[in-house]
């Protein structure tokens, strides 16, 4: 890492791990559930947080001494906003066909917390650089957690991955539909995305035992 | 009875946080304690109740297309909806700051009960979806706006009161220690999202009158004394973090 | 800093400076793109239109429609007349799929006001298509769709759209195992009621060979948005009834 001191690239490390949104800072909950009932869904959602993170964090570092502390909660959610805003219509005007993919998203970014908390928690108080690596970081682990969780969900609920028949044709019974196997549809409903995650936090914590709490 | 039928369905078959997930960050940070988690409830029951109905009259005389045209028929032609996301944020926002400060202002007392919520709630999607559902299911009167807004909050309140209680009850029991805090929590909340799913198939059965179901409701309320102090505030403040 | 960021008069500037530039911004980006966004929808309400009387790219199992550049001269070609439905008047208007079902179905909670109703009849290997736009609501915003059918009312293809549904869930309505299941199922009961479509969830027809049960399969996780297309099919075209009706005793 030579571009990176080892201060910066603990930022963009530790939230794949020890201090990971979801997991232990407990932010961006709703969307993690809504979208990961397939893998695409969650990889396409991941990558406009990424983007929205890293553009968001740096603006509102840029701004950060110029904001009244009074209102910058009014002022954070505006840029994100904006940002958010124009970008779908920009993508609206010249690329259709991609913006009916992602549009379904735009209301699950803007009211998605890691971006809000990650504003709050770094870009405040930090440098355009840092705040860069900080948002690509946090998307980064917001992204692990999410990219898990739709993989075992569509696997197991559906029985394909990234819409690719994995185990065989379902309703023809061929495969390993032939041996008696059955999708377990129930996957493929919001609250087992809870008790996935719940597993994710009790495999992590069982091997960092640091993070145990009591 | 359309009142009531609205009531039952944003409180029980839309729960914001058991059917639409909604509104989870603070609802998994805040539970620990029943009292912190009342009145965090009860501030979400608050500000939805005031923000549901104020989005209603800006989505049906400014931003809705021809919504305008009450100002001036040549305004008809407007069609201001790609604002209602940064609007509806923005009254959110401001209501909740406004409320912060008369509440500080006149009732002391209140404000240190509900205060220290109010900042966390500006960032809960839960009041956001409130709006939005609103503007997507076009509800059509004020009045029903007030209802969805009072139903929801209730129905935010009484899930992040149930998973409070619990939570307090579960720290006697022997769960592994990985899982412990957030881990059980997470599962547990899947599980009670599966009991809240029954109640998808109520009011669903076309076109017959409802009626019936609304009487059934039992309310279970683990209410404890409301305690306040600075033990909250660190609480929370750790739990941002 | 050199500011005083928590000054009242200062927090008051900051937020008048924030609302004009973002305002602006905003309504600048807007009414520059508004042209190349409204041109787009029109073309894409072709598309889809095109897509319901079979005219699309498909392969495999994905949904393609013909290109934006072919989309208007497909739709002259084969969009034989445009009608729209006020009352009982039936009115010829080559205008007619710029009418929104969206702004109609608001304008008629007035009850003074006579709902248009929108009818692109296609005629394509000397078939006759019925082409009929219809909107109701899934589990978080609006899902509409276009049902091509012929004088039967019996489905002869379907597109279907959503505007924010659950990914991987709800938002499956526009996928191929949805909406071809569609394709040969009668709107009309043997009486010649309307009976609509189901969505359900318990018919035991995964395969969606019978195709006089009035159901078709449902998708997995996604009940609300099930149900909304059941109520949109059921509400909408049932509208059309009258005009069917009277088609058949021509």
């Amino acid at each position: 890492m030579g571009l990176l001191s080892k201060k910066d690239a603990k930022l963009i490390l530790d939230p794949l791990s020890d201090n990971n949104p979801i997991t232990i800072q407990v932010l961006g909950i709703c969307s993690a559930l809504a979208i990961t009932a397939e893998l695409e869904a969650s990889v396409v959602m991941s990558v406009a947080v990424l983007f929205v993170m890293g553009v968001g964090n740096v603006v509102i570092s840029l701004i950060r001494n110029i904001i009244p502390s009074r209102i910058k909660i009014i002022v954070q959610l505006i840029v994100i906003a904006t940002l958010v805003i124009i970008v779908d219509l920009v993508l609206k005007a010249y690329a259709y066909e991609l913006s009916k993919t992602l549009s379904v998203f735009v209301g699950l970014i803007i009211t998605n917390c890691i971006i809000m908390g990650r504003f709050e928690a770094f870009a405040l108080g930090n440098g355009l650089w840092r705040s860069f690596l900080d948002g690509i970081g946090n998307a980064f682990g917001y992204a692990i957690i999410l990219i898990i969780v739709g993989f075992f969900r569509e696997l197991l609920g559906a029985g394909t991955l990234w819409g690719y028949p994995v185990f065989g044709d379902a309703i023809d019974k061929t495969g390993l539909y032939a041996w008696g196997y059955e999708n377990n549809g129930f996957m493929l409903l919001s609250p087992m995305a809870l008790i996935v995650v719940g597993i994710i936090i009790w495999i992590q914590r069982s091997k960092s035992t640091h993070l145990i709490e009591d | 009875m359309e009142h009531i039928e609205l009531l039952f369905k944003s409180i029980f078959i839309d729960n914001m946080v058991f059917a639409t997930f909604l509104g989870m960050c603070s609802y998994l940070a805040v539970s620990k304690k029943v009292s912190t988690a009342n009145g965090l409830g009860a501030a979400v029951i608050f500000v939805l109740t005031i923000t549901v109905p104020l989005n209603w009259l800006l989505d049906t005389y400014v931003l809705q297309d021809g919504a305008m045209k009450w100002l001036d028929p040549s305004l008809e032609e407007y069609d201001l909806s790609f604002l209602s996301f940064i609007l509806f944020i923005a009254t959110i926002a401001t209501m909740v700051q406004l409320v912060e400060i008369i509440v500080e202002k006149f009732s002391p007392a209140l404000y240190n009960s509900l205060g220290i919520f109010l900042p966390l709630i500006a960032v809960n999607c839960a009041i956001l979806g409130g709006s939005l559902f609103m503007q997507s299911r076009e509800i059509p009167s004020l009045e029903l706006a007030f209802t969805y807004g009072i139903g929801s909050g209730i129905g935010w309140w009484l899930a992040i009161l149930s998973i409070a209680a619990i939570r307090e009850k579960i720290r006697y029991s022997n769960v592994p220690s990985p899982l412990r805090g957030l881990g059980i929590t997470f599962i547990i909340t899947g599980l009670m999202a599966i009991g809240f799913m029954s109640f998808g198939g109520m009011l669903t059965g076309g076109d017959e009158a409802p009626e019936a179901a609304a009487k059934e409701i039992i309310l279970e309320s683990e209410i404890d004394d409301i305690e306040e102090g600075d033990q909250t505030v660190l609480d929370i403040n750790k739990e941002i973090e | 800093m050199a500011i005083n960021t928590d000054k009242n008069s200062y927090t008051i500037l900051f937020a008048i400076g924030m609302v004009i530039i973002v305002g602006t911004l905003l309504a600048a980006i807007d009414s520059s793109l508004k042209q190349r966004i409204e041109t787009n929808k029109i073309l894409e309400k072709q598309q889809n239109i095109l897509y319901a009387i079979g005219m699309n790219n498909n392969e495999g199992n994905s949904v393609s429609f013909v290109s934006t550049d072919q989309a208007p001269s497909l739709f002259d070609k084969y969009i034989v007349s445009q009608i729209y439905i006020q009352d009982d008047k039936i009115v010829e208007d080559d205008e007619a799929y710029l009418i929104e079902v969206k702004k109609e179905k608001t304008l008629a909670k007035d009850p003074t006001y006579d709902r248009r109703l929108p009818l692109f009849i296609a005629e394509k290997d000397s078939v006759r298509y019925y082409v009929a736009p219809i909107r109701g609501k899934g589990l978080w915003d609006a899902i509409w769709a276009y049902i091509a059918m012929d004088e039967n009312m019996t489905i002869l293809g379907a597109y279907f759209d959503h505007k924010g549904e659950t990914p991987g869930l709800g938002a499956n309505i526009n996928q191929r195992f949805f909406m071809d299941d569609f394709i040969g199922e009668k709107l009309l009961d043997s009486n010649g009621n309307f009976g609509g479509i189901k969505v359900s969830k318990s018919n035991l027809d995964p395969r969606n060979e019978d195709k006089d049960d009035h159901e078709v399969d449902a998708i997995a996780g996604s009940t609300i948005t099930g149900d909304g297309v059941s109520a949109m099919i059921k509400s909408d075209l049932r509208l059309y009834m009258s005009y069917f009706k009277k088609l058949k005793q021509e």
